[in-house]
């Protein structure tokens, strides 16, 4: 009996049909984008109505004054990366949340396959896995370079509506897309190991969030660093060589856990 | 050729031994009714052959080839346990993205060509969470049917069908063999699976321990003589005094003659006898009562 050949490149091109069909006909995906929008507009609002108002401790008496964004650009980054080791909200109620965001996308996305069964039909006609964990982590990309670009034109709707400052100051524009594109070569990253963390747990949504959030938060510290509004064009070669290099390796691990782990 | 050809198969689930040495040849064309109680290693050997799980040890051949190998892989159909399907997406979405898997040409034609297959072509809308059990049967198999695979591995296919259903899915089943497909069928509903099987392999505690053609299974049941009289308990004990074999169906209220020669025979002896028959027949024990007599010798019953 002769049977099809069944070549890498047939593979991959079906795998990432089935997930670019999956993901753009999904409320999730929309959902996703739709939230990431509507976020930066109700921070910037919010926070910008709260400046200024005072909060006093009940116990020692103290005086807190709340301060607001002075510019719409600080939701996107601090100039040379120095908001991003202090406490305050602006510097914590910025875009690098979606990373987090990405990682519920992702859980919920690769979860679905196994806790439906789905993964069953996959994996059948699939026999290697090596074409599913690539095609995972170009849709987690997509997924999340979507929902940054949607929390930057949220950004700019909602500074527009809290009638914040536009003015760059010593940033340039250039710098902004810079540091924009860094985030997004920089999400290839966080895909790896939300995908990781999504095969490792299946059908246990709960735990692939869990990993995903726990492992997540040792990258995030570095995300403010190397992608600062002021981002030159070697944050933007660092975070796409990085971010390649970082994808490859995690994406093999994943692959060698799903290759060595039960699928049902 | 063989379809399937499994040697020693081994499976451990830590320190429990689901699968100890199973042997399984089916062979290419056939419909293979693969029964055991539950827990007796079928979900188990069929999650291995579709590559679901992994093996501790033995081999599995599919066609002659690894059953690892990504080209057999891709011409096998299966629907194990549950159908697979996105709960919120719709039928015909969840069939176009299988079709998409399988890089078929056609795409909307040959879910609508599978769809009309199963009957569901009004259900096509339908989102899948919203089916009903039998539905979503129809839908699995469905599933499992797209792309004209060479081997369908089905797991209890028929659980939740009404007698429609069924009737179909013997329809399908049984053309899918005659184009030269291999079906492998797993169900606990063995008057169904008799009608349509024509290999047999049971399997028991996580070995195989028959395994015949349709034929062979006809040859090993034994005929009987069946009748039924106004006062059965005493007819028992009369035939009794002639026969050795004399059992009582107490599903169907009738008593059953294993060592008569023919019906003729026991009519006369109970005429003679002063018994009236209201009913007399000969007839042979089916797939059911072969495996339900197998298991108990088994158990030493």
């Amino acid at each position: 009996m002769k049977f099809e050949k069944n070549t890498f490149k047939k593979r991959l091109s079906s795998m990432l049909a089935v997930d670019f069909r999956r993901a753009f006909t999904s409320p999730l995906y929309y959902l996703m984008v739709g939230i990431s929008l509507v976020i930066p507009i109700l921070i910037l609002v919010m926070v910008t109505m709260m400046d200024g108002s005072v909060s006093v401790n009940p116990q020692t008496g103290e005086e807190t004054i709340m301060k607001g964004f002075d510019t719409v650009w600080q939701i996107i980054g601090s100039a040379g990366g120095a908001g991003a080791m202090s406490m305050d909200i602006t510097s914590m109620c910025n875009i690098n949340m979606m990373y987090f965001a990405v990682a519920v996308f992702v859980c919920i996305f690769i979860s679905d396959d196994f806790r439906s069964g789905y993964a069953k039909n996959l994996f059948t006609v699939r026999s290697k896995k090596d074409d599913y964990i690539i095609s995972k982590m170009a849709i987690s990309f997509v997924a999340g370079a979507s929902m940054l670009i949607a929390f930057f034109i949220g950004s700019m709707i909602g500074g527009k509506v809290a009638g914040l400052s536009f003015d760059l100051g010593s940033v340039s524009a250039a710098n902004v897309v810079m540091s924009m594109l860094s985030k997004i070569f920089l999400v290839s990253i966080f895909a790896a190991i939300f995908v990781m963390a999504a095969v490792i747990a299946k059908q246990k949504l709960w735990l692939s969030i869990l990993l995903s959030l726990g492992i997540g938060m040792l990258f995030f510290t570095m995300v403010p660093i190397i992608t600062p509004l002021d981002a030159g064009i070697v944050n933007v070669i660092l975070c796409l060589v990085g971010g390649a290099i970082f994808s490859v390796g995690i994406g093999i691990g994943s692959y060698h856990i799903l290759r060595k782990t039960n699928i049902v | 050729m063989n379809a399937i050809e499994i040697r020693n198969l081994t499976k451990s689930f830590g320190e429990k031994l689901a699968l100890s040495g199973l042997n399984m040849t089916v062979p290419e064309g056939s419909i293979y009714g693969f029964i055991g109680e539950n827990g007796s290693g079928k979900s188990t050997t069929e999650k291995i052959i579709c590559g679901l799980i992994h093996k501790t040890g033995g081999s599995v051949k599919l066609y002659d080839k690894d059953h690892t190998d990504i080209d057999v892989r891709a011409s096998v159909g299966v629907l194990i346990e549950s159908p697979g399907c996105y709960p919120g997406y719709s039928v015909w979405n969840n069939l176009m993205l299988q079709a998409t898997n399988l890089r078929l040409k056609n795409k909307e034609d040959e879910v609508r060509k599978v769809l009309k297959l199963v009957r569901m072509e009004g259900a096509a809308s339908n989102k899948f969470k919203n089916c009903s059990l039998g539905m979503k049967q129809r839908i699995g198999i469905a599933m499992a049917l797209l792309g004209n695979p060479k081997l369908l591995v089905l797991d209890e296919p028929i659980n939740g069908l009404d007698a429609d259903g069924m009737r179909i899915m013997r329809e399908i089943l049984t053309d899918i063999a005659k184009s030269g497909s291999t079906v492998l069928v797993s169900s606990h509903i063995l008057g169904e699976l008799e009608k349509i099987a024509t290999h047999y392999g049971i399997i028991r505690g996580g070995k195989m321990i028959v395994e015949m053609t349709a034929e062979e299974l006809e040859n090993s049941c034994p005929t009987f003589v069946a009748l039924q009289t106004k006062d059965l308990k005493n007819t028992k004990e009369v035939l009794e005094k002639k026969y050795s074999k004399v059992r009582y169906d107490e599903e169907k209220e009738y008593l059953r003659v294993y060592d008569a020669e023919s019906p003729e025979e026991v009519a006369k002896f109970l005429y003679d006898n002063k018994i009236i028959i209201n009913e007399l027949k000969t007839d042979k024990i089916g797939l059911e009562e072969y495996y339900i007599n197998l298991m108990n010798d088994k158990e030493g019953k």
